[in-house]
């Protein structure tokens, strides 16, 4: 009876903070009232269009139906545990997101201290240029690395011109490193940008007076710099690995004999349209991506979050 | 405010910065030595190797990325204009014929082209991005302005897309399976996955200003609140704005990965259009077709940077 007692309590303790929220008395109700409008907006399209739909996900991924959502079975989980395959897809997507997050921002690294420490001409139109490719869509992502790497690419007709090779031979578009250079191509300008921000807050007395107590340029990177801009390089490679894990257009006109998960995805539902594996693999993917999320910004300051 | 930016200030501290590289290290040892302290840091005899290499190789890796990164888009808008592509160069300069065929002009058929869709693009983009308005400016106000129970999982959760295009259109369409493709599900599809740009571009606008000050001194003026936050607090915001719905626009103009999953029927949405000319057509037709995109994206940056954005991005400067 207790219990019972203090749910009903509990219901009635909630009631009325609904009602102080609506009909506020003082000033402190109201600023939760305001708080409350700001945000509700918010909530119903997260809610609409994101929780019930990955909660259907899930849900999906139990059903005994293929179709539709009906009747209770474990099969897709079980498959999903028990084939080795879909282990190797996961761990291949996690290796090669990691390195071109890796390689993307290091290179943003150096994009980012020659933009900011050299005074280059024509800066804007650089940012501009390099910020560029964040508007793409993957698949045209993809276009670009064939338009260098592809049979007719650039790159690959200046090598056989000078190699005397078939430039059919030499096409590696299609292949791994294509599409590593595809995921570099996209993950590359928003390292860069993110680490603009960092390098902006950078504090220049410091580095100055390392210059003029005789350490080397790369001496006060090392041991000045470096350590400033660490968090914002945590913070730009936990955002870039995540923009890799949800790269798709790239890979699906690429291929590169090889499957990420978001692939692998799309494939159960085109051949069989086994939706019941794909939207488990679907769910495992959103825990992991949010798990690693709210681990990751433990280690990163709110106002260094961009994309 | 709205004055293309220079930044006179770091020009001269870099170039104060230049000279001195070359000069002070020598003065500074002496100093030091004479004075019996240990020098912070050990100098070599010679000039290290960085002083000499640094800059160069630190250049050189800027324009290799560089140009990786924009050869191939310059190319691909140049060859639209070509008649052939079969040796390493495109040749055959200049035609409109790709860009009139991908435009839909002449005897080409009226369903081949890029029109129909880019104006069904166009108009879901825009609903997307005028809803993203309503929901992101008043929630990036309050997480900027208020400080309430559990706001940092809310800020985690409005600027840092939880749910990727292809996953949410799975879920989607088990979720509405009447209504996961159409216009309205694009539209609502496309506010989530974008909302991120809008609220991050806001809240920074937000964060230039001293927010409780304004608000006060409006409401003390006789201002209520619903008329402070509309006549005061989101007109100064309009630059954030601004930019978060350019950038919202542009990106779900060219939506692909939620639209591949969730879309069937007529008409199809611009990027399937890109997707079949890239998949599936004439090279110099497929580069015709992407140059479309380029445009739009060239304008979008130029209409950021009169803004203050330094580029198609949420960071500002």
């Amino acid at each position: 009876m207790s219990v019972r007692l203090s749910i009903g309590d509990s219901i009635r303790q909630a009631l009325s903070s609904v009602h102080t929220v609506v009909f506020p008395t003082t000033e402190r109700e109201r600023e939760r009232r305001r708080i409350a409008i700001m945000t509700i907006p918010f909530f119903v399209l997260a809610i609409f269009a994101g929780f019930v739909p990955l909660a259907t996900m899930l849900r999906m991924s139990l059903s005994e139906e293929q179709l539709f959502n009906e009747g209770w079975s474990v099969d897709a989980w079980e498959t999903l545990a028990t084939d080795r395959t879909y282990w190797w897809i996961g761990f291949n997507t996690l290796w090669f997101a990691a390195a071109a997050t890796l390689v993307s921002v290091a290179i943003g690294v150096v994009v980012a201290h020659a933009l900011e420490k050299y005074s280059l001409p024509f800066e804007r139109v650089i940012v501009a240029a390099v910020s560029f490719p964040i508007a793409l869509p993957g698949i045209v992502v993809a276009f670009m690395i064939v338009v260098l790497l592809g049979r007719q690419g650039l790159l690959t007709q200046t090598v056989a011109f000078f190699s005397g090779r078939s430039a059919i031979d030499l096409a590696t578009a299609t292949t791994i490193g294509g599409l590593f250079l595809g995921y570099v191509y996209s993950l590359i300008p928003r390292a860069t940008m993110i680490l603009r921000g960092t390098y902006a807050e950078v504090n220049t007395d410091a580095e100055e007076a390392a210059r003029s107590l005789g350490a080397s340029p790369f001496e006060t990177f090392r041991h000045v710099t470096f350590p400033e801009i660490r968090p914002g390089i945590v913070a730009g490679a936990i955002l870039v690995f995540r923009s890799a894990l949800a790269i798709f257009g790239t890979v699906l006109i690429l291929q590169g004999g090889f499957v990420v998960v978001t692939l692998r995805i799309d494939r159960e539902l085109a051949v069989g349209f086994n939706s019941q594996i794909a939207a488990a693999i679907g769910v495992v993917y959103v825990a992991f991506l949010i798990a690693f999320t709210f681990i990751g910004l433990r280690f990163v300051r709110a106002e260094q979050v961009a994309i | 405010m709205t004055t293309p930016r220079t930044s006179p200030s770091r020009d001269d501290s870099t170039t104060g910065d230049e000279t001195q590289e070359v000069e002070s290290p020598t003065d500074d040892v002496d100093t030091e030595t004479a004075l019996g302290r240990e020098p912070a840091f050990q100098v070599a005899d010679r000039q290290p190797l960085s002083t000499l290499l640094g800059r160069p190789v630190v250049v050189g890796v800027l324009l290799l990325a560089l140009s990786v990164l924009v050869v191939p888009i310059v190319t691909t808008f140049v060859s639209s204009f070509a008649r052939t592509a079969t040796g390493a160069l495109p040749t055959g300069f200049v035609t409109l014929e790709h860009w009139r065929y991908v435009l839909g002009f002449g005897e080409y058929g009226v369903r081949a082209n890029a029109i129909p869709g880019l104006t069904f693009s166009v108009g879901i983009a825009t609903a997307g991005m005028l809803l993203n308005v309503l929901i992101g400016v008043p929630v990036a106000y309050a997480l900027s302005r208020y400080e309430f129970y559990a706001r940092d999982w809310v800020n985690t959760l409005a600027i840092l897309p939880l749910v990727p295009g292809v996953i949410l259109g799975i879920a989607f369409l088990r979720t509405y399976p009447e209504r996961g493709g159409s216009a309205l599900g694009l539209v609502v599809g496309y506010c989530l996955l974008k909302s991120p740009y809008m609220v991050l571009t806001v809240q920074s606008s937000f964060q230039s200003m001293d927010l409780r000050h304004l608000e006060e001194s409006a409401r003390s003026l006789g201002a209520s609140w619903p008329r402070a936050l509309l006549t005061v607090i989101f007109p100064h915001a309009k630059q954030g704005i601004l930019a978060g719905c350019i950038i919202t626009w542009t990106l779900a103009a060219a939506e692909f990965n939620f639209t591949y999953m969730v879309h069937t029927g007529d008409p199809k949405p611009f990027s399937l259009f890109l997707f079949r000319n890239i998949s599936n057509a004439p090279y110099l037709q497929s580069a015709a077709a992407i140059s479309i995109y380029f445009l739009i994206v060239v304008v979008a940056i130029l209409v950021l940077q009169t803004i203050g954005n330094s580029g198609f991005t949420t960071v500002r400067e």
